[in-house]
C-alpha cells in the first residue's frame, strides 16, 4: 500500500509542476518589459503561453497590458512582475478581446481594468465561448478561469501614468476594437494582435484585410522605437511591419484570385504557401481558418442574382 | 462435409459480382449500420479514387467546405451518396450527375462533431466505390441557432439565387448561393424548413442532374458543380414547404 502511495506520489507530482507558465519578464526599454510567448499554437503543453503580455513601472505603479490566458497565468505575471519592483498594479489595460489577451484579468480583480467600449461589448458576448474553447485546447491550465469584463471604457487620447504619456489608439482591423499604445516616453509600441511578427495573422473577427492593411499604415507612420506585437519576436526596425503587410497582402489578392476563378474553400486551402512566409509560424493553419472567415464575402462579390 | 464442398458451396452463394471492401480507411462505429441503410447488400469497396476532400478541422462547424471527386473512377458513375457519419442527420447529398455532368461536388455542411465523412459513388457496373475522410470539430453546428434567422429581411430574400460560372481548360464550373436558413428541425421552436430537390437542365428541359439535400447542407446552401460544355442552365429548386424557385444562368 505505501509503495503504491509513493508511485501514485511521485506519478502526481511532474504533473503538477509541470503546469508552471515561468513568465520571465524581459526589459525592452527603460520601465518597460514584455512577457513573450512562443509563436505555437494552443495546446496542452505550452497552456496558451503563445502570447506576448508586458507593464511599464511607472513612478505612479505599474501599468499592465494585457492578462492572459488564464487566471494561472495572471497569477503568475504578478508574481513576476513582484521580483522586478515594489510598485504596487494601478492599471491594466486590454488591447482586445481575444481569450489569450484577456482571460487573466480575474487575477487583477483589485486593479481597475480598462478597455475600449466596444471590447468591453464584445468580451460580454463571446467570452464565454472563447474560453470554452480555450479549455478544450489547453486544459486544466484554465482551471477556475472565468470572464472578467473590464471596468472602465478607453477613449482614444493620452493618458499619463508618473513621467510615462501612453497614447492609446483606437483600430478595429484584427478583432473589431483593437487598441494600439505608444509610451511616449520610450517610444514603446504594443501594438495588440494589430501586428503579428514570424506567426501567421488571424482573421475571426476582422472586419476586413483591407481595412487591417490601412489601419496598420497608420500605426506605423506613429514615432515607435520598439514594437511589441500581440505574437511574436520584439523588434527594434521595421520588419514586422512589412512582414504583416506583405502577407495581408498576399492573403487578400490569394482569396480574391481565388474566388474570380471560382474556386471552391478547400481548393483555396490546398494553395502553396510562398517561399517568403516559411519562418512565420502556423500559416496553413491560420489560412484554413481565414477562408473559412473571410472567403464567402470574395466569393458573393464575383457572383451576380440569377434567380427568375 | 470435406473441404471441397464446402468452398464450392461458399462459391456458389456468394454473388457472381461479389468484391473485396478491403480496410476501412477511417476509424468508425457507424459504418456497418449506415452501410446496410443505404447500400444494403450491394457490393462495395473503399476506393481511394474517390477523394472525399475536407479540412482537418472545422473552424465554423455551421460551414464546412466538403468535396467529393470522383473523376478518376472507370465507368459511367450514376449517383453519389454523401454523409457525416456521427451527424444526428447524417445524410448530406444524394447527388445524380448525367452525362454532361462531371462526377464531382463541393457543398458546405453542418457538422455536430469531430467524424468521419464518406462518399458512395455507384458505377454502372453496379458497385459502390467508398471514399472517407476525418474532421475534427470543436462541435455544435447542427444545433446552433440559425444565423440566417437572425438577419432581418430574411423571408424577402428566401429562394434568391446568386450565381457565376467560371471557364476551365475541358470543363466549366458553375457556382451557386441560395439564401435559405435550411432548418434541420433540431433548433427548439423551429421545425424542418429545408430545400430537398434541386435539378439542373439545359435550354431545352432536359435534365442534365438531380440533386437531393438533406439538412445536414448548410443555410444559405453554398454548391459547385463542373459541366462538360459551358452551355444555358436552367436550375430548380423546391423545399419541404413545396416553395420552388428558379434560376437561370446564360
Amino acid at each position: 500500500m505505501r509503495a503504491l502511495l509513493l508511485v501514485m506520489l511521485v506519478v502526481s507530482l511532474p504533473s503538477q509542476a509541470d503546469l508552471e507558465y515561468r513568465l520571465a519578464p524581459r526589459q525592452v526599454a527603460p520601465d518597460t518589459y514584455v512577457f513573450e510567448g512562443s509563436t505555437e499554437n494552443f495546446s496542452r503543453a505550452n497552456g496558451g503561453n503563445i502570447v506576448n503580455t508586458g507593464f511599464i513601472v511607472t513612478e505612479a505603479g505599474v501599468v499592465v497590458i494585457d492578462t492572459g490566458p488564464s487566471l494561472r497565468y495572471g497569477r503568475a505575471m504578478r508574481q513576476a512582475i513582484g521580483l522586478v519592483t515594489d510598485k504596487p498594479v494601478v492599471q491594466v489595460l486590454l488591447t482586445h478581446h481575444h481569450p489569450d489577451h484577456a482571460l487573466g484579468s480575474q487575477a487583477f480583480a483589485d486593479v481597475p481594468i480598462a478597455a475600449l467600449s466596444a471590447t468591453r461589448e464584445l468580451l460580454g458576448e463571446e467570452g464565454d465561448a472563447l474560453a470554452e474553447n480555450l479549455y478544450r485546447l489547453v486544459g486544466d491550465w484554465m482551471r477556475g478561469t472565468q470572464v472578467r469584463l473590464p471596468d472602465q471604457a478607453l477613449e482614444p487620447g493620452v493618458r499619463v501614468f508618473g513621467s510615462h504619456s501612453l497614447r492609446l489608439m483606437a483600430f478595429s482591423g484584427h478583432s473589431g476594437a483593437d487598441l494600439a499604445i505608444l509610451d511616449e516616453r520610450t517610444g514603446v509600441l504594443f501594438a495588440g494582435d494589430l501586428l503579428f511578427y514570424q506567426r501567421a495573422l488571424t482573421t475571426p473577427h476582422s472586419p476586413g484585410l483591407a481595412v487591417w492593411r490601412k489601419q496598420l499604415e497608420q500605426l506605423q507612420a506613429t514615432p515607435w522605437q520598439v514594437l511589441v506585437a500581440g505574437h511574436g519576436p520584439v523588434a527594434r526596425d521595421a520588419k514586422p511591419f512589412v512582414q504583416m503587410l506583405d502577407y495581408l497582402g498576399w492573403l487578400d489578392g490569394l482569396l480574391r484570385e481565388s474566388a474570380q476563378a471560382g474556386l471552391e474553400m478547400n481548393e483555396v486551402i490546398a494553395t502553396p504557401i510562398p517561399p517568403r512566409f516559411a519562418a512565420i509560424s502556423l500559416t496553413r493553419y491560420e489560412l484554413i481558418r481565414s477562408v473559412s472567415h473571410l472567403y464567402p464575402q470574395y466569393e458573393q462579390a464575383v457572383m451576380a442574382r440569377v434567380d427568375r | 462435409m470435406g473441404r471441397v464442398p464446402l468452398l464450392l458451396a461458399m462459391l456458389l452463394c456468394a454473388p457472381a459480382f461479389a468484391v473485396d471492401p478491403g480496410p476501412d480507411p477511417v476509424p468508425s462505429v457507424m459504418w456497418e449500420f449506415y452501410r446496410q441503410q443505404w447500400l444494403m447488400d450491394a457490393p462495395y469497396q473503399f476506393d481511394a479514387r474517390v477523394r472525399v476532400i475536407a479540412p482537418p478541422f472545422a473552424e465554423d462547424a455551421r460551414q464546412v467546405p466538403l468535396q467529393v471527386d470522383a473523376r478518376a473512377l472507370p465507368g459511367t458513375v450514376q449517383r453519389i451518396l454523401v454523409w457525416a457519419e456521427l451527424n444526428p442527420l447524417p445524410k448530406i447529398v444524394d447527388f445524380q450527375p448525367g452525362p454532361q455532368v462531371l462526377p464531382w461536388l463541393a457543398v458546405r455542411i453542418r457538422i455536430e462533431q469531430a467524424t468521419a465523412l464518406r462518399a458512395a459513388v455507384l458505377t454502372d457496373d453496379g458497385i459502390w466505390h467508398v471514399g472517407s475522410t476525418l474532421i475534427d470539430a470543436a462541435g455544435g453546428g447542427c444545433t446552433a441557432p440559425s444565423v440566417v434567422r437572425s438577419e432581418a429581411g430574411w423571408e424577402e430574400r428566401l429562394g434568391q439565387v446568386l450565381g457565376a460560372r467560371f471557364p476551365r481548360e475541358d470543363f466549366s464550373r458553375l457556382r451557386l448561393e441560395v439564401s435559405h436558413p435550411m432548418d434541420n428541425g433540431l433548433v427548439g421552436g423551429v421545425p424542418e424548413f429545408y430545400i430537398e430537390h434541386a435539378e439542373l437542365r439545359d435550354a431545352q428541359g432536359q435534365v442534365l442532374a438531380t440533386l437531393e439535400l438533406f439538412p445536414a447542407v448548410s443555410e444559405n446552401p453554398n454548391l459547385s458543380f463542373d459541366l462538360r460544355r459551358a452551355e444555358a442552365l436552367r436550375l430548380s429548386l423546391r423545399d419541404n414547404n413545396g416553395n420552388t424557385f428558379d434560376a437561370a444562368i446564360d
